[in-house]
């Protein structure tokens, strides 16, 4: 186990290793984006209130659940930077901030578009979209930190701190908001439970939509982690000799 | 007293040492010599704990340091580039708060260091009226009342005058024959007896 | 050699919180800054939006918390920006002390040099503001327990930020968010309280609020300086 985790540290074993997981990722994922959106945009039944744009939810919804994903991704791996010092993990805080803070800017965008059928406006001070919008400035706070200090360790253990009280910070902002909005509609965490009733025509596409945007968010992980290990290994031999192979 | 065993320290993917072997023992005065961006101030930060990054084993009395951070920090004086002095307070006030992290002194015991360190007078004077080399000074009044067996002094002779600097030197020789240890940077040639020097190029 | 005895903890929290109010009385811009920030803030609302009692009324709470965390915000860089630069935060982190501590004495005693004096004057400006006055109750202790929670959640970013040469806007960026949870809890104190619910209530989560941030903040920027100094 010990040995596993100090190997799982080196940024050479994991370029290595999901290189070779890569090719198949990005198969699964274009495989169920290509089902679920077909299936979604022609064969889900339009719904009876709302009209064309309802179907944004098919992206909203999944956006919107991985995007809460990035503070505990970018708090575990800051613990492991504190603790261990490992490489790898403050290469994972590093790309998972501005990446964290694009998905959820973009579950903010599909929210606003589904929110124009659904309330009649774009923006709505939901409470859904409320503790997203706060999600989303801590993740630029994030960011803009590793840009600020120019040293690179000191930076690296600045940001997993910062992801560390940001993680913790986003969990009392989301229940303080819900608090501050009790009378917003209910979150929409209950779609797979609430829409069963409406049949699986609805559900399973949804599902697959999911299955998509989560193997999208690996996808794009592992290629923008694979990135920054070849910017910070660029003197090592073993890149030099990936380069020189091309 | 103090071992390190096998440092290694780089810097912006240079490497500033490696394999770095050394002791201070009681009674020693040990000077640090290296050009300029040789790694000197680094690696008196690394020793105080101020920086981690390093690899390799820094024991204090064979013990690791990170084990016994505080018995370490009791025993410590680090004056650095930055000397701690406040400027909006007197010298009296600074030393009082450097002085209370640890130890408790009486304030006659503290007017007497800031006296012999050449700063009669100017006690109760703000920080900000007195010259670089007078807030030095204020600083290392500390070294007269200080219970700390380890003295790490970067660079302490900069802003001193002549007087000040063979003043330093004796207290850093009388230091070293009273069984205390003393970490140096200086560009200056000390005179004192044991004297061992490290040379990090 | 004179060697006294060492120091218990307690007066090495003491002497700190001594120096820092010290300091303060010196360099008294840091106290009147903040306050004068406060009171000038609060003062453009009615200008910006109009001097009708009725309207004032309805925003008083929610100004007056905002331009509280604003003015806390902006005292907030003073807290070791000295320190750092002379080299006695240093000194600081060398203490045979928990960091823990002497991070907390600062942050004690910048709270009551720049958050104290706001909180004070806060019925003042909410009288001006026409707040209802059955709120002004609920206004001062809410301040009164949130403002400590903003410096303490703020002496985090400043933490994190004391190495910079130019920090301008990020301290606000990092800090601004984090103090969503404790504003909300104001706020809805003074509203709800005049549509009939209890003081009590908010009073104890602000409470809650600011106990674990006195167990937990001290330790974040405690972690952060030693990165900072780095």
């Amino acid at each position: 186990m010990w040995l596993w985790f100090s190997k799982l540290g080196s940024p050479k074993w994991f370029y290595e290793l999901s290189g070779r997981w890569l090719p198949w990722l990005v198969a699964a994922m274009f495989a169920f984006l290509f089902v679920g959106v077909v299936w979604a945009l022609l064969f889900v039944p339009q719904d009876y209130q709302q009209g064309l744009t309802n179907r944004i939810f098919y992206v909203h919804v999944p956006v919107a659940s991985i995007s809460l994903a990035f503070f505990p991704l970018m708090a575990i791996a800051g613990t492991i930077t504190l603790v261990w010092k490992m490489k790898l993990a403050d290469i994972v805080v590093k790309t998972a901030a501005p990446l964290g803070a694009w998905f959820t800017a973009f579950a903010l965008a599909s929210g606003s578009i589904w929110g124009i059928d659904t309330w009649g406006t774009w923006w709505i001070w939901d409470g859904r979209l409320t503790s997203l919008l706060f999600q989303f400035f801590l993740l630029i706070g994030v960011v803009s930190l590793r840009s600020a200090l120019e040293d690179s360790d000191a930076a690296a253990k600045a940001c997993a701190l910062l992801s560390i009280v940001g993680c913790i910070n986003v969990v009392v902002i989301k229940y303080s908001v819900d608090w501050w909005n009790t009378l917003h509609q209910p979150g929409t965490d209950f779609v797979l439970s609430s829409n069963k009733a409406n049949g699986p025509d609805i559900w399973v596409p949804l599902v697959l939509m999911i299955g998509a945007v989560y193997l999208f968010f690996a996808v794009s992980m592992i290629m923008s982690t694979r990135n920054e290990i070849l910017e910070r290994e660029r003197r090592s031999q073993w890149v030099e000799e990936l380069v020189d192979n091309l | 007293m103090l071992s390190a065993a096998n440092l290694f320290c780089e810097r912006d993917d240079r490497v500033l040492f490696q394999g770095l072997n050394f002791d201070i023992e009681e009674g020693q005065v040990l000077q640090i010599v290296g050009s300029n961006g040789s790694g000197k101030t680094t690696l008196m930060r690394i020793l105080c704990g101020l920086n981690d990054g390093y690899k390799g084993m820094i024991s204090w009395y064979g013990e690791e340091i990170s084990e016994q951070i505080e018995n370490f920090y009791q025993s410590l004086l680090y004056i650095g580039h930055r000397v701690g002095v406040n400027k909006v307070l007197t010298p009296i006030e600074n030393l009082r708060w450097g002085c209370s992290l640890q130890a408790q002194l009486e304030d006659e015991q503290l007017m007497e260091a800031l006296s012999t360190v050449g700063l009669r007078g100017f006690e109760e004077s703000q920080c900000f009226t007195l010259s670089a080399g007078q807030q030095q000074r204020v600083s290392l009044a500390k070294l007269l009342v200080s219970p700390a067996k380890l003295w790490v002094l970067d660079e302490p002779f900069t802003t001193l005058d002549l007087r000040a600097v063979q003043h330093l030197e004796n207290l850093v020789a009388a230091h070293a024959d009273a069984g205390g240890a003393v970490m140096i940077t200086t560009h200056h040639d000390l005179k004192i007896t044991n004297l061992s020097k490290l040379d990090l190029g | 050699m004179t060697v006294g005895n060492s120091t218990p903890t307690s007066a090495a929290f003491l002497s700190t919180l001594k120096r820092d109010l010290l300091i303060a009385y010196r360099r008294k811009n840091d106290v009147v800054n903040p306050f004068m920030f406060f009171f000038i803030v609060v003062s453009l609302f009615p200008i910006a939006i109009s001097p009708d009692a009725d309207k004032l009324g309805e925003i008083a709470a929610g100004v007056l918390w905002i331009a509280a965390l604003l003015a806390g915000m902006l005292s907030m860089d003073s807290l070791f920006r000295a320190d750092y630069e002379d080299g006695s935060l240093e000194q600081l982190l060398l203490s045979p002390h928990p960091l823990y501590f002497m991070v907390l004495a600062k942050n004690i005693s910048h709270w009551l040099v720049s958050g104290l004096p706001v909180v004070l004057v806060s019925p003042v400006l909410a009288y001006m503001l026409n707040l209802p006055a059955e709120s002004y109750m609920t206004l001062f202790l809410t301040l009164l327990l949130g403002t400590p929670v903003l410096s303490l959640l703020g002496s985090i970013g400043v933490a994190l930020t004391v190495g910079l040469g130019s920090r301008g806007l990020i301290l606000a960026v990092i800090t601004l968010p984090m103090n969503v949870p404790v504003l909300i809890t104001g706020t809805l104190a003074v509203q709800q309280t005049l549509n009939g619910a209890t003081l009590a209530f908010y009073l104890a989560i602000l409470g809650a609020m600011l106990l674990a941030s006195i167990a937990l903040a001290p330790l974040a920027s405690a972690a952060a300086l030693r990165i900072s100094v780095n």
